[in-house]
């Protein structure tokens, strides 16, 4: 790999495309035949160009979850398409490194008179994978999809749900080094949904660089390390996703007080450029950061895996840029991306640096993954740069989030 | 050119891979299946027997066998080129979702066309057997023949299909194209037929046609080999491959040139 720790380079891309004005659309039979007749040249229109993009530059790097938000018609799938290769840029470069995969549409290429099987050998292919790949990776993309025994079924049979499932299973099995995605983390029901998120975080936990387009600003704030903003074919901010997002809501909220007050605004215009909002105050560096977080069982070991009924032990060392009040807290995050619980507490006046403790008297949780985000805040200052890491429960009879002390009787 | 080819072979798996498809998933839905990849060419060829065989008496020997060991080469190519000028503008669904080589698609419709081809020869062989025709070593001949054919169908295939994207116009134009070289193609006639015309004696007629159409060296290929049982003269096929060439030198550049704009226009 040439460019070090940068999956994709962006750099000055500009894209345009010209849009034809046809007067043919109101021409008539007659008119065309009377023209002709007539030896009168068309009148031919000058082809106007349309910017959709006017000079983006972005490096993501190796690994990182990377949210694009924008408004409608602000450029973002135009980008998407330029990232992977369907569209060449007017000017400017694009480097991308790694096999790139591109959840754009689902099930490019499907053949509804083919069943699923066939249909995951061709798109699989399609979507680049060698044919012996794909036939490996079968028998775990059928049963990522939950078809049952539809899968020998012409895909047109299927529901539209079923469709999807299947698409998504080939799209996310092709095992990507770069994962573009619009839009579609939703599919299929409540319980595909979670197991799609799942597949997501097993993407971002074995460090594939991952570009998201959505409309959902929560996906974005919690999911993403950063976010960029593009709005009017440009890059308008670039950063971290919390940011980027807080920034993006007072835009919209400007644009549309705007419209309240004079009746017209950016908004009823698709595709323009939002207007500028009052500067926030300039970002201070963080009073209290966390600097590293263990996690013990009762007798200070640290397992690898925890058991639901052990006690669980938290240490937390911060430090403190000045003397402030200090307040800690801890989120507990499910694999596909829930609060399980949140709890902070005041430390008080606090300088230096130091450890503070928190104890859970039984872990109480179903088997499986977690997230913990630990922080720490002094002063008024928000909450910033959480500390994360995994916290991995033994596996129990029966399966949930939670796991009470519990005891069965006759 | 090089690097279009290269690439084509690059992706070849995908190639081979919608090929197959393409080729299962014409008689899918249908009750006689795979049957029909030879139906359709007897059942064509049976109606040009009736009208020029029995009607109009043609003169030559074994005149159905004559005629579909000219037709079934035909078939190849123009449906090649018939269904591979559109192969590019039809597939919005592949084209502006995936990143895909666009060659591929074009390729996929002359290689399908191929296969079939190749599965209707044994008919043809069936049919020789029929009026006493037994092969010959000269079948290998075949190969070079066929290569060359596809070679010339591929960089019409390519220049079509690259063009059609821009200029829908051109697959109605090709359809009828298709039709007028069908009648100027040796296919239902035989080119020692051909009359003197105006000025012209017999010879210079007959090898006019031949310059102007690179098919009816092709066609005068195929009869040497099925029905004469020569080998074919090299020296209009060896021009008809440096035509290809050329022509296919073209084609790719056209497409080179204009395939960043195929998701943008279709």
């Amino acid at each position: 790999m040439s460019a070090g720790k940068d999956a994709i380079v962006i750099t000055n891309v500009v894209k345009s495309f010209k849009k034809r004005a046809r007067s043919a659309e109101y021409t008539t039979f007659k008119s065309e035949l009377v023209r002709l007749l007539t030896f009168k040249r068309r009148l031919i229109e000058p082809s106007t160009h349309i910017e959709a993009l006017k000079g983006i530059d972005l490096r993501i790097p190796r690994g990182s979850t990377v949210g694009i938000v924008g408004r409608n018609g602000s450029g973002k799938s135009t980008l998407l398409k330029l990232l992977t290769g369907i569209y060449a840029p007017t000017s400017g470069t694009i480097d991308v490194h790694g096999r790139i995969s591109a959840l754009l549409e689902l099930g490019a290429g499907f053949h509804p008179d083919f069943t699923g099987r066939e249909n995951i050998l061709i798109n699989g292919i399609i979507l680049g994978m060698a044919r012996n790949d794909v036939k490996a990776r079968m028998p775990e993309i059928i049963e990522f999809a939950e078809l049952g025994d539809f899968i020998d079924e012409p895909v047109r049979t299927y529901s539209s749900g079923m469709f999807m499932r299947l698409a998504f299973a080939v799209a996310t099995h092709v095992d990507p080094e770069v994962l573009i995605i619009d839009e579609i983390l939703s599919v299929g029901d409540e319980h595909f949904a979670r197991k799609s998120q799942a597949k997501m975080n097993e993407f971002r936990r074995a460090g594939k660089t991952i570009v998201l387009v959505t409309h959902d600003l929560g996906t974005v704030q919690s999911w993403c390390d950063t976010a960029a903003w593009i709005d009017g074919g440009r890059i308008r901010m670039h950063g971290r996703s919390e940011d980027v997002v807080k920034e993006y809501r007072r835009a919209v909220a400007a644009a549309e007080a705007e419209g309240e007050k004079t009746g017209h605004s950016a908004l009823s215009q698709p595709g323009l450029a939002l207007p500028a909002t009052s500067p926030v105050v300039e970002e201070q560096p963080p009073v209290a950061t966390v600097t590293a977080v263990r996690l013990k069982d009762g007798s200070g070991a640290t397992p690898a895996e925890f058991l639901p009924a052990a006690p669980l032990h938290v240490e937390v060392d911060w430090t403190l840029r000045e003397k402030a009040k200090t307040r800690f807290s801890l989120d507990l995050m499910s694999s596909d991306g829930r609060l399980v619980f949140s709890t902070s507490w005041d430390g008080g006046e606090l300088s230096g640096s130091g450890t503070a403790k928190l104890q859970l008297a039984r872990l109480g949780l179903g088997g499986g993954v977690y997230e913990l985000l630990v922080s720490a805040s002094g002063g008024d200052e928000p909450n910033k740069n959480p500390f994360r890491l995994a916290l991995h429960v033994a596996p129990t009879e029966g399966v949930g989030l939670v796991r009470p002390e519990l005891r069965w009787s006759l | 050119m090089i690097r279009n080819l290269s690439e084509l072979y690059q992706y070849r798996a995908l190639l081979l891979a919608l090929s197959v498809r393409e080729l299962k998933a014409r008689y899918r839905a249908s009750v006689l299946g795979f049957l029909w990849t030879f139906l359709n060419p007897t059942l064509n060829m049976l109606v040009y027997v009736l009208v020029f065989g029995v009607v109009m008496k043609s003169a030559v020997k074994n005149y159905p066998y004559y005629l579909f060991s000219g037709l079934l080469p035909w078939i190849y190519f123009s449906t090649s080129v018939g269904g591979g000028t559109s192969a590019i503008s039809d597939r919005r669904d592949l084209l502006t979702k995936v990143r895909f080589p666009a060659q591929v698609l074009p390729a996929t419709v002359v290689l399908t066309n191929l296969i079939n081809f190749l599965l209707s020869l044994p008919l043809l062989l069936g049919l020789g057997f029929f009026f006493g025709v037994t092969p010959t070593w000269h079948l290998v001949f075949i190969v070079p023949l066929l290569i060359v054919q596809t070679f010339f169908t591929l960089a019409v295939t390519y220049l079509f299909a690259a063009l059609n994207v821009a200029f829908r116009d051109l697959q109605h134009i090709v359809t009828n194209l298709l039709m007028m070289l069908f009648f100027l193609t040796p296919v239902l006639w035989d080119i020692n037929s051909v009359p003197a015309m105006g000025s012209l004696t017999k010879e210079e007629t007959q090898q006019l046609l031949l310059n102007f159409n690179p098919l009816a060296s092709i066609m005068v290929g195929w009869r040497d080999i099925f029905v004469e049982q020569t080998a074919p003269h090299w020296q209009p096929l060896g021009t008809v491959a440096v035509i290809s060439l050329i022509l296919m030198w073209i084609s790719t550049s056209v497409f080179e040139s204009r395939r960043e704009e195929f998701a943008e226009l279709i």
